[in-house]
């Protein structure tokens, strides 16, 4: 066993900085929200929810202070004493028997100090993955796809790692390569796995009878629609740094979005008992799903343990393009039937699935777009099944919306043909067939609080005011268009138990800790979930520190992940800080001898037999004692599917939203730019405007790229474009400023204060409205993302649909 | 082979001696300590590593170490003055312009390059002028209203 001297950095878990500087940020951070909770409260007036007294504000996060300042602590920012950089080799074939790995002229390198091969890890402990454990920590037997790991190796630099990697020679014997998901499905075809061979999922769900659906439907469209792989484009790269500390306690220090994973798979990774493996989320520069599987985490780890000294891993670029998971690449065929008035009678669905190498989240993602088919719609007679299969790309994974982005792609196209087809305006083919309070989902769930027809009755007027302003001005080459798109989801798991909990503490100072296990990936959550602890407990914003996403400090929560955090966490910080408030309020009462109800803590302050203390006057009153008050908040609905027959509730809420997109195509260079997107969304109350915004603001973005250029270009089992000179991410030229968000008047009876959530839904029908709205613009109806230019010149020359 | 090269950045001279292909970025990071100039492509396209060289915004990662001797260079630390941040860093903060906040540092430099140079940029001034850093969360709305929060 390796007992390290190495002793985590100092300073806040977010920040690099002096402690004085540290305190300096804190009290200018203090300032800065009293300043705008004074400000917003004199802006309120009379006719708001003045019971809200931090709710809905636009509290600045509490972490910009040190981002601005270039202090923030990306784990690829932290260095220590003594420290090694590490490298991998990555597998040259998509596919092949590996026969022989020969490390002799690597381990003499200049500066190696630690080679790692799958030679030494044993069995039971070489697989990891977050669903299933099947994807080696580093290949054995065979690669799986190219730029699959192989060997680890750390050195006194970065670039002595990186050439002694150059030394490592591997045998190969390259077996035959499975490129397209009809490959893998025919017969003959060399098998991936050799416990599911080709085929990681087929799942059939289906309600009503499909064939009198269809009997009953006066018009069927049957079209089909593909989508290409994309990559996150998280900016940070995956880093970690490993090292054991002076407790013998195996610490790694990482960007993820959910550190409890990996602290289970390093205990038995490693072979150490839990509490002696302790995984802290460092500030995390984006992530959207791409944060979930094991990147560094392992290699890293077993490496310090090997070595004795801290280990750091960073990606490059490069490598974050070729080996870490993508979002699917998938083929939907859809037959859509509805009655000459507009009523949809059936859908029937085919999805297919490019999974890659590996498991990773296929499963997750091939469940929720069975869930998602036909969402946010009234279907009747439904009829979905999704194949999902191995082939040799880099694994497929979670990304924004788990594959429902595509989904709604598919069946808002469909209705936006058949709106068209029968005379009818996108919005009244929505209010139509729209889900409604009380209608059931094809699971059989019954919905509450359903905004859909809300968010469509706030892009109504902007609709029809902008298709008169368009009138007769689409002539030429350039030529303008509106788009409608819709979308439903389902906030959290799908149909899996997923609670989070959160724990609230104060210290005889008066600095009250909110320990929420869900991290904060860059969106802002830890001052969302500062506000809602903070409104329910009485207290002030700013004195509440949250710390999350540390497997010590924190309980398991699950991942930040599936829109979950404000919903999940969310109550639970209300739980606990309600409970928080209880027990402080009891302990008052206690010190004063007064009646338990003469005592209130509110607006930050004590009220107790009509005297009002300041919340650290009470805190000294109470003394030691305060140790004993911790506010503790769980909540984890009653959720369920079943995965055979997808029945039951398999989310505890849903979100709406509607956007209209308006574009400008040029014909003749087959370009298209977004100009303008309203973006009403039914999110429940919303907990901070300027971080919701945000959320929208960034999904529309991501939406444009998936839209119009984004594309991981693979040949023969390689990506042709592993770097932003060739795949293309939107720049502030390409992304319109003009993005209005609209939050429709909604309350959800199950969420904190009313919230449901928005991050990833925001991009989900982005993809969509833009294709409705180039088939608008240009009488052709594309079906394929992204649709650049040579797709488009494809499609308007009449062959490219 | 090594040359020696002084740099003198955020106002303060620093004599080392490097390769001829260390790039700037990975001085100020791993000899300097100044890890606000975040690292991504490495190829000058995502703007996250820009500094100032001269006052003007250039990518740090292709920007090799002999080519930037006797110049002045000025990352993210340099921006606070006596310790409290800058308009535009105050800016970036109020208007939520910081989500992840790997890109900011770069989106900082670039955007204080130009209101030196245009105190009162214009809208299309301002989106031109960022066109070269990229920003996968917010959309750049948030950053383009911050950065005119700050015009003249």
């Amino acid at each position: 066993m390796t007992v390290g001297d190495w002793k985590e950095p100092e300073g806040e878990k977010f920040a690099l900085g002096t402690v004085e500087e540290q305190a300096r940020w804190q009290a200018e951070y203090h300032r800065l929200v009293r300043d705008t909770v004074e400000r917003e409260r004199a802006g309120r007036g009379t006719d708001v929810d003045v019971d809200l007294r931090t709710i809905g504000m636009r509290i600045p996060r509490n972490d910009a202070l040190y981002k601005v300042r270039g202090r923030a602590r990306y784990a690829g920012n932290i260095e220590m004493e003594g420290m090694l950089y590490g490298r991998f080799v990555r597998s040259q074939y998509p596919h092949a028997r590996i026969l022989k790995i020969d490390i002799s002229k690597a381990e003499t390198a200049p500066g190696v100090k630690g080679i790692l091969t799958a030679a030494e890890i044993p069995d039971d402990r070489l697989l990891v993955g977050p669903i299933s454990d099947d994807t080696p920590i580093l290949a054995r037997d065979k690669v799986r796809f190219a730029g699959e790991p192989i060997v680890a190796i750390v050195a006194e630099t970065e670039q002595q790692a990186e050439a002694a990697c150059l030394l490592v020679e591997v045998d190969y014997e390259p077996l035959e390569t499975v490129i397209t998901p009809e490959q893998a499905l025919a017969e003959g075809t060399v098998r991936i796995d050799p416990e599911d061979g080709n085929v990681i999922t087929d799942l059939h769900h289906s309600q009503g009878d499909i064939e009198i659906g269809f009997t009953e439907a006066d018009i069927i469209l049957e079209n089909d629609f593909e989508t290409e792989p994309i990559d996150h484009c998280f900016l940070e790269t995956p880093a970690g740094v490993a090292f054991v500390d002076s407790d013998d306690v195996l610490t790694v220090l990482v960007c993820t979005q959910y550190p409890h994973y990996h602290h289970k798979q390093l205990a038995r990774v490693t072979g150490r008992p839990m509490e002696r493996v302790r995984v802290v989320q460092t500030v995390v520069g984006g992530a959207f799903g791409g944060k979930m599987d094991n990147t560094v985490e392992c290699a890293s780890a077993l490496l310090t343990l090997k070595t004795g000294r801290p280990v750091k891993i960073v990606f490059t670029r490069e490598e974050v393009f070729t080996a870490t998971t993508k979002r699917h690449a998938m083929k939907i065929h859809q037959r859509l039937g509805a009655t000459k008035d507009g009523r949809i009678t059936a859908l029937d669905v085919r999805n297919l699935f490019d999974g890659g190498a590996y498991r990773s989240y296929s499963m997750i993602c091939s469940g929720r777009c069975v869930i998602h088919a036909g969402m946010p719609y009234r279907i009747p007679n439904l009829r979905v099944r999704h194949t999902a299969v191995f082939t040799n790309h880099a694994p497929s994974g979670a990304m924004r919306s788990f594959g429902v982005v595509k989904v709604a792609f598919a069946m808002e196209c469909q209705l936006n043909e058949l709106a068209d087809k029968l005379g009818m305006s996108p919005i009244e083919i929505r209010r139509i067939n729209g889900l409604v309070d009380g209608d059931h989902t094809s699971t059989g769930q019954t919905l509450t609080d359903v905004g859909l027809l809300k968010s469509l009755d706030a892009i109504e007027p902007i609709y029809e005011q902008r298709q008169k302003d368009l009138a007769g001005q689409s002539n030429g080459t350039r030529r303008r268009g509106l788009g409608i798109a819709c979308l439903g989801y389902g906030i959290g798991y799908s149909g899996v138990r997923n609670p989070s909990t959160a724990r609230v503490r104060a210290e005889a100072d008066g600095t009250v800790t909110a320990f929420c296990g869900t991290p904060d990936i860059g969106t802002g959550s830890d001052t969302s979930l500062a506000m809602v602890a903070a409104e329910s407990a009485g207290i002030a914003v700013d004195r509440i520190r949250v710390v999350s996403g540390d497997s010590t400090k924190t309980d398991d929560s699950g991942p930040t992940s599936a829109s979950r955090t404000t919903y999940f966490s969310g109550n639970a910080a209300h739980i606990a800080g309600q409970d928080f408030k209880q027990q402080f309020e009891t302990a008052v009462a206690n010190k004063l001898h007064a009646p338990r109800e003469e005592v209130r803590l509110q607006e930050d302050s004590v009220i107790a037999r009509n005297e009002r203390m300041t919340f650290e006057e009470a805190c000294r009153l109470i003394g030691d004692e305060i140790d004993g008050i911790g506010g503790y908040g769980k909540f984890d609905p009653d959720i369920a599917v079943n995965i055979l027959t997808f029945e039951g509730n398999p989310y505890p809420t849903y979100v709406f939203a509607t956007h209209l997109v308006e574009i400008e195509v040029d014909t003749e260079l087959g370009t298209t730019d977004l100009l303008k997107a309203w973006c009403a969304h039914d999110a429940g109350t919303i907990v901070n405007p300027t971080g919701a915004e945000g959320q929208i603001e960034g999904g529309v973005a991501m939406g444009v790229g998936q839209a119009l250029w984004e594309r991981v270009v693979r040949q023969d089992g390689y990506i042709m474009n592993p770097h932003y000179r060739d795949y293309l991410l939107p720049g502030a030229k390409d992304v319109t400023q003009e993005i209005e968000s609209i939050f429709v008047d909604t309350h959800d009876r199950t969420g904190p204060y009313g919230a449901k959530g928005v991050a990833e839904v925001s991009l989900i029908p982005i993809p969509a409205a833009m294709a409705s709205a180039v088939a608008d613009a240009v009488d052709a109806r594309p079906s394929h993302l992204p649709m650049d230019a040579e797709y488009m010149l494809g499609l308007l020359n009449g062959n490219g649909a | 082979m090594t040359v020696d090269v002084t740099l003198n950045v955020n106002g303060r001279p620093h004599s080392l001696s490097v390769e001829p292909t260390e790039t700037v970025v990975g001085i100020l990071r791993e000899r300097l300590g100044l890890t606000g100039t975040h690292k991504d492509c490495s190829m000058g396209v995502c703007g996250a590593c820009t500094v100032l060289l001269d006052d003007r915004p250039v990518s740090s990662c292709l920007l090799l170490a002999p080519q930037a001797d006797g110049r002045e260079i000025r990352t993210v630390e340099g921006l606070e003055r006596d310790g409290r941040l800058s308009p535009l860093q105050q800016a970036f903060l109020t208007h939520g312009a910081v989500q992840c906040g790997y890109c900011t540092p770069g989106f900082l430099m670039t955007a204080t390059a130009l209101l030196e140079e245009n105190p009162k940029p214009t809208r299309s001034e301002i989106v031109e002028a960022i066109k070269g850093n990229l920003c996968r969360c917010t959309g750049y709305k948030k950053i383009i209203e911050a950065v005119e929060s700050v015009t003249g």
